[in-house]
């Protein structure tokens, strides 16, 4: 049985021989390979297999999921997988941690921060928005994918309610960009502007107008995204 | 023969399925699948291919696919599904010639073959990029309008009304809208050439209700202007879109649905992207009921269409529908590079080299990935409408070579491009002309490029 299907690249993945080497047990082999083959219904099999096994569930995190996750990240950054592979592996990942973080006793609880992700009111692009969630998800984030189009006040309440540390907003047009302020207008009136970063990008956007409507940050690419996630979800 | 009401009863009768799934599994699945069922496989050390069987796989391998994904309706979240018949029919029935303009500025706009040589019609301007202000609007437009291989213009978007920023489907747009025609018309009249068609109307109108609110007469839009409806990648329509589709349709004015498939995104890899890029254009026809297309396939990374990869899809698409359709096909290119940059011209030499030879006509351009207001000036689709004459004719083996020459002077540089400069500070608007920095850069770029066997017109300044 092939350990990974072929790529939308063509090629079957080169790190292959990597996955026998990551993980020390055959389930956790088998939730990298769900991951790798970009297999939700996989990945749900393997993970209640390791809960069955009773397998640590950050054991499951640490030493299956994120290896591959990350492995997933590193060859989308090298276009040598593509958009539909990332996002896939993404939601392989998703529907395993839903099922491993009700386990979690509360004090180990060590994922990483919830982020809202969103392509802003008025803009229904979304590939840019796409990429981001998938990146976050790949390196460890809660990520809550509210689509495109969000509402200004549905994405802010969101936040509150899922306790989130960070907003990333992406807007592809420059006449959507207002809706990018309207964000941070709307948490500050809540009074919840101290207690979200604000990260905003897209097309049109950029650093000048990140510090133009009080947004704590610009991201060119989804690689800065992240790095701006790490950071601002640290000092909140 | 596909109508708007036919459309209409498919978007609301068709398969029901999730945005995601049409995406993930069943859009990107089947592109790979099509590539591989038809062994497409793209030489990319030589990016101008002359394989015609390779062409025409890549177009069998299109019409497969659209005959298995059809089309996405974001609003009822079903399919928009195409028999075989219907879209033959449609590639019988679509237009191989469309009189645009007025005047004596009223040009035939006509389908072109691989290696013909007659020039490309060449769509100039901004390509909806954003600009700053009025000012800049009208000094772009004035410039546009004055290059003389222009046939049609594109121009930017307006960004503010009133000092506030646009905001969708607001008062704001619409009056955004409406000015972008009227200051359209306002610039081609100031370089005499009021004839002139405007082919993205309107770039500052996203909503229908713009577009429809700005097609008043008195803003000075006409049915011989052009009608650019942007497709959501990937193959997905919305009512939105829709409705601007019947706005233009009661006024006769010509549709062109543009698209941009993203190289590295839901299309993958440069194979599959050509298959997708090829299959948009039957889609557009039909779901769009377009009378022209307008392809602009983008890397995901560079957001540019200048790269090996993209040149060789360009390249593929373009000779894959102009042998074996008669539709006409304009290619959009972008830069990484920007103004003021020996990369910038070079990017846009390869990429209206690949799409000339194979068969398109231009639109040219978005300079430095159309990201930043005001970082474009009239010199860059000057330069590429002289690119896009001067090798019409040229067979593809000789382009070829010509772009792998090319390639190196920019290859490089595009994961971190030198943005140039922005429109005031190369372009005079009073004495419309490049600034002097820029000049020496044109010459440069000139005779570097003579010696590469091109001769583009001297420099009048």
């Amino acid at each position: 049985m092939p350990l990974a299907r072929t790529h939308t690249c063509g090629r079957r993945p080169a790190f292959v021989k990597g996955v026998c080497v990551l993980g020390t047990d055959k389930i956790l082999k088998d939730l990298q390979k769900a991951v790798l083959s970009y297999d939700p219904d996989a990945a749900v099999k393997a993970t209640k297999a390791a809960i069955k096994a009773k397998v640590p569930p950050m054991d499951v995190i640490d030493e299956g999921l994120v290896p591959a996750i990350e492995m997933v990240g590193d060859l989308f950054e090298r276009m040598e997988i593509f958009l539909p592979d990332l996002m896939l592996a993404a939601d392989a990942v998703k529907s395993s941690t839903s099922l491993l973080l009700p386990l979690l006793p509360k004090e180990g609880k060590n994922i990483k921060a919830t982020v809202i992700v969103a392509t802003v009111q008025g803009d229904v692009h979304e590939i840019g928005k796409n990429i981001v969630a998938s990146m976050l998800m790949a390196r460890g984030f809660n990520v809550i994918d509210m689509g495109v189009d969000v509402k200004t006040s549905d994405l802010v309440e969101t936040t509150k309610k899922e306790k989130a540390k960070v907003i990333c907003a992406s807007a592809l047009m420059s006449s959507t960009l207002g809706s990018q302020k309207d964000i941070v207008d709307y948490l500050a009136s809540t009074g919840m502007r101290k207690k979200v970063a604000v990260l905003i990008g897209g097309g049109p956007t950029s650093k000048a107008w990140a510090k133009e409507i009080g947004a704590d940050d610009w991201g060119a690419d989804a690689n800065a995204a992240v790095k701006l996630a790490e950071k601002y979800s640290k000092a909140r | 023969m596909v109508q708007i009401l036919d459309i209409m009863e498919k978007a609301l009768n068709g398969k029901p399925m999730s945005e995601t799934d049409y995406q993930l599994k069943l859009f990107a699945p089947k592109c790979q699948e099509k590539v591989k069922a038809h062994g497409i496989k793209f030489d990319l050390k030589n990016p101008i291919c002359d394989d015609d069987s390779l062409a025409d796989d890549v177009f069998e391998a299109a019409v497969e696919l659209l005959i298995d994904v059809g089309a996405y309706c974001t609003n009822t979240n079903r399919i928009i599904s195409y028999t075989e018949n219907e879209i033959k029919d449609a590639l019988t029935n679509a237009p191989n010639e469309i009189l645009m303009g007025e005047g004596k500025d009223k040009r035939w706009l006509r389908p072109r073959k691989v290696e013909d040589k007659t020039p490309p019609w060449c769509l100039l301007g901004a390509g909806g990029g954003a600009c700053a202000s009025d000012k800049s609007f009208l000094a772009l437009v004035e410039g546009y309008a004055e290059i003389p291989e222009v046939d049609a213009i594109t121009t930017p978007a307006i960004t503010r009304v009133g000092g506030m920023r646009i905001r969708p489907a607001s008062p704001l747009e619409l009056l955004g809208a409406m000015r972008n025609a009227v200051l359209a018309r306002e610039a081609t009249n100031r370089a005499g050439r009021q004839g002139i068609p405007i082919m993205n109307s309107l770039a500052t109108a996203e909503s229908d209700i713009a577009l429809a609110a700005a097609l008043h007469p008195k803003y000075g839009m006409r049915a011989s202007d052009g009608y650019m409806i942007c497709c959501m990648d990937p193959m997905k329509v919305d009512f939105n879109r829709l409705n601007k589709v019947t706005v233009a349709l009661s006024m006769g004015g010509p549709i062109g649905m543009c698209f941009g498939p993203l190289m590295g995104g839901y299309s993958g890899g440069p194979e599959s992207t050509a298959v997708s890029l090829t299959a948009h254009h039957m889609m557009g026809i039909l779901t769009y009921q377009s009378s022209w297309l307008l392809p602009f396939p983008l890397h995901l990374r560079y957001v540019s269409s200048s790269s090996r990869e993209m040149l060789a899809l360009i390249s593929a698409t373009g000779q894959a529908i102009s042998r074996n359709t008669h539709l006409i096909s304009i290619n959009l290119n972008y830069t990484s590079g920007g103004p003021c940059t020996p990369m910038c011209l070079y990017e846009t030499t390869a990429s209206v080299t690949a799409a000339v030879v194979s068969g398109q006509s231009i639109e040219s351009l978005g300079v430095a990935s159309n990201r930043d207001e005001d970082r474009t000036s009239p010199v860059e689709p000057r330069i590429s409408a002289e690119v896009g004459h001067a090798v019409a004719g040229i067979k593809r083996s000789d382009a070829n070579e010509l772009v792998k020459k090319l390639l190196p002077k920019y290859e490089a540089k595009l994961p971190n491009p030198n943005l140039g400069k922005t429109l005031f500070e190369v372009w005079d608007p009073e004495k419309r002309r490049p600034s002097k920095d820029y000049l020496r850069v044109i010459k440069d770029y000139k005779r570097t490029m003579a010696g590469l066997g091109v001769e583009l017109k001297p420099e009048k300044y």
